[in-house]
């Protein structure tokens, strides 16, 4: 289970979904469409501000 | 307790050194891949436990205890402590590109056990340790990238020949990976169809996360990944359509020019409408099918067909010409070592480092794992038949420009092979032919489909294995084609000193990046040895000098740490790596024979009569010498650089102050991972 557990929470990491639940956490606010949006531009700003690699 | 984990290491190390004596030495049969995968598990975890703990203990000096930015700097974005297996694979999906499935399919002409020693020597020795250098190095200095600790460590020529060299790689790897895709499609109605519509899909998928669903990232790519392989069936049914096969089946041109216009666009649109859904599944897709490929060669346990040794050691291989010295290392690249990981390892990573010594597992164990996907490429490779690996991987300017004379050629070489053969794999892979499918894509689908049908769904499988493997490697190297192209648009911007906010200037330095990679894609699509025989070698030469620059930095660091005292730790691979690529670039621009040298093939069109199209292919093999010409200046000039410090800081007469952030005591608690 906790192997499971594991890879779900990398799964989430991947996705983003845990970096969002953290700026909920740290900016006191509650989901809403408008706030992912808020979200997700400033991450994939940055996240596609850098090279992939080969 | 200790004893019996002592005999526990005693018998895996023994059991590396059997598996390897046993590869290297076993002659004259077939020999199971499973000594390949025994030889890298035993290899691999005897370097991580002795070699990597060496490094981290005595080297390094790991220290849970000191606060690492990702707690000291911790702001929920960047800096974030993450437990360390997260980070691991997190770490692996960011590193895992393309590189190490092509170049060791491609090297595999040599014969497996010239790959198989390097990845795994190369790796252990060298790839892993540059990654956990620096991924150290950074995690000791908040985070800082290659670029600014080699402007730092080394001085001011150091970052700026960082940038440059990142900049060269950016421009021939979207175009050797674009050629990738273009070889691995031409002709294909049923490749093209999936790939096509891998697009909507993605546009599908950018609309749901944004408007519908927002922030069900997974839930979005669960669906995408149906859609994708609903998309594979959807393939095979318009191949088999006699009016939608026509619209599908494209040449190599129609496609490289498509392969630009989806970089320029998929660059320009905003991200979360294609590039982010796209990176998501490309994600999910890579990491999901490298544990399918594990678990079916484990189940299949193939049979190695290539030999040990092929006849093209000598350097006259039909897949790119070259001797086993240099051109095995170059080739092979991001499976051994890659000079890309010290961006990756200097990137995100060291931000989300929640505890020092985690960076032994992330650093060194994410390059054993990637080695270990290169392990896997070239058995996929190695146990298909020799005379249809070559077929598959010979361009028609090599072997013959019909199956009949292309089958007799490489037949004559001792690989026998014939065009009703490859006319029946063709029909069981649901492509009208599988000769001249130059780029290690096809040749290592056409492996993975007959691992993963032996597992399920036996021969008649085939067809959609083969395209699925076409779709996985297809789907991951055009988001890193749109992604790169927008990386760069981004470098050209940080040149001219501002970045773009109207659509006018996105679009010209979008237009002026896709431009630079778009005429080296072209130019490998014209070529008549396939584009593959040059501009792979190019990329691995970049590549590798990146590495070469990265473990200037490392060794830089070392030095002013300890001494000359485990300079060597870093400097045995850099100047082995520095001897094997200069000796490649060396020959790529100077070799007399026009198979190898750029300037010896100018030479020979030059000799021979003139037309429009000589002309360009004689401007670009001329090209090609300046790019190899450029990228070793550049290198030699930071080599150079870097001896004068160490020699100062040997000497004495230079500070070896070090830059590390100041200790503080770490105060994080192992429930708050």
């Amino acid at each position: 289970m906790r192997f499971f557990r594991l890879i779900l929470r990398l799964f989430r990491e991947l996705a983003d979904e845990n970096a969002y639940a953290r700026h909920l956490a740290a900016h006191g606010r509650a989901h809403s469409p408008a706030e992912w949006r808020r979200f997700s531009e400033d991450r994939l700003a940055a996240k596609f501000a850098r090279a992939k690699c080969c | 307790m200790k004893l019996v984990g002592s005999v526990c290491w005693a018998v895996i190390a023994v059991g590396a050194a059997v598996c390897l004596g046993a590869i290297a030495l076993l002659r004259g049969e077939h020999i199971n891949s499973m000594w390949l995968v025994l030889a890298a598990a035993c290899s691999y975890a005897t370097g991580y436990r002795f070699y990597a703990k060496f490094i981290a203990a005595r080297v390094m000096a790991l220290n849970d205890k000191r606060a690492t930015p990702a707690e000291r700097l911790r702001n929920g974005h960047d800096f974030e402590p993450t437990h360390k297996w997260i980070l691991f694979g997190h770490h692996f999906a960011a590193i895992a590109g393309p590189g190490p499935l092509v170049g060791p399919v491609l090297a595999a002409q040599f014969g497996y056990l010239p790959g198989t020693l390097w990845i795994i020597i190369g790796c252990v020795l060298g790839g892993a340790v540059q990654d956990f250098v620096i991924l150290f190095a950074s995690m000791r200095r908040d985070g800082k990238s290659l670029g600014q600790m080699a402007r730092e460590e080394i001085g001011k020529t150091g970052g700026f020949i960082a940038l440059m060299t990142v900049m060269i790689i950016m421009v021939i790897l979207l175009a050797v990976v674009g050629l990738v895709v273009v070889n691995a499609l031409k002709g294909s109605p049923w490749g093209t169809f999936t790939i096509a519509a891998t697009m909507p899909i993605a546009l599908f998928m950018g609309l749901y996360l944004r408007y519908w669903r927002p922030g069900q990232v997974l839930e979005c790519s669960a669906i995408g990944f149906l859609l994708v392989i609903a998309s594979i069936f959807g393939g095979q049914a318009v191949a088999a359509s006699p009016s939608l096969a026509p619209v599908f089946t494209l040449g190599a041109m129609p496609l490289a020019i498509a392969v630009i216009v989806y970089g320029f666009v998929a660059s320009v649109l905003p991200v979360w409408l294609f590039l982010a859904p796209r990176d998501y599944l490309s994600t999910f897709v890579k990491l999901g099918v490298v544990l399918m490929l594990g678990l079916g060669i484990l189940l299949v346990r193939p049979e190695l067909q290539l030999p040990a040794f092929t006849r093209f050691t000598d350097g006259t291989g039909p897949i790119f010409a070259g001797k086993i010295f240099p051109f095995c290392f170059i080739t092979i690249a991001c499976g051994a070592i890659s000079g890309f990981h010290s961006l990756i390892s200097s990137g995100t990573t060291p931000k989300m480092i929640a505890k020092e010594t985690h960076a032994w597992p992330v650093g060194y164990g994410s390059m054993l794992l990637e080695s270990f996907v290169a392990i896997m490429a070239l058995i996929a490779a190695c146990a298909l038949q020799p005379g249809v690996y070559f077929a598959v991987n010979s361009p028609a300017g090599v072997v013959g420009a019909t199956p009949a004379a292309a089958a007799a050629t490489i037949s004559s070489w001792g690989f026998p092979v014939t065009p009703d053969q490859m006319a029946s794999l063709a029909r069981d892979a649901g492509e009208q032919t599988l000769f001249y499918r130059t780029g290690g894509a096809p040749s290592l689908a056409l492996g993975m489909a007959h691992i993963f049908a032996r597992t399920g769904g036996g021969q008649a499988w085939v067809g959609f294995w083969y395209h699925f493997a076409i779709m996985f490697e297809a789907l991951f190297i055009l988001t890193i084609i749109a992604a790169g192209t927008r990386v760069g648009r981004f470098m050209i911007e940080d040149l001219a000193g501002s970045r773009s906010k109207g659509w006018s200037g996105v679009m010209i330095t979008s237009g002026a990046i896709v431009a630079a990679w778009g005429y080296f894609l072209v130019q490998g699509v014209r070529d008549p040895l396939g584009g593959i025989n040059s501009l792979w070698p190019l990329f691995g030469i970049a590549n590798q000098l990146l590495a070469a620059i990265a473990l200037c930095v490392a060794t830089t660091i070392l030095l002013k740490m300890h001494g000359a005292r485990y300079m060597w730790i870093t400097c045995a691979p850099l100047v082995w790596l520095v001897t094997a690529t200069f000796a490649a670039a060396w020959q790529k621009i100077f070799s007399p024979s026009a198979a190898l040298g750029f300037l010896a093939q100018a030479e020979k069109l030059a000799a021979g009569p003139q037309t429009a199209a000589t002309s360009t292919l004689i401007f670009n093999a001329r090209l090609d010498a300046v790019v190899c010409g450029i990228l070793m200046i550049l290198v030699a000039a930071v080599l150079a650089d870097s001896v004068r410090v160490w020699t100062g800081i040997l000497r004495g007469t230079r500070e070896s102050q070090i830059r590390e952030a100041p200790f503080i005591l770490s105060t994080l608690q192992a429930e708050e991972l």
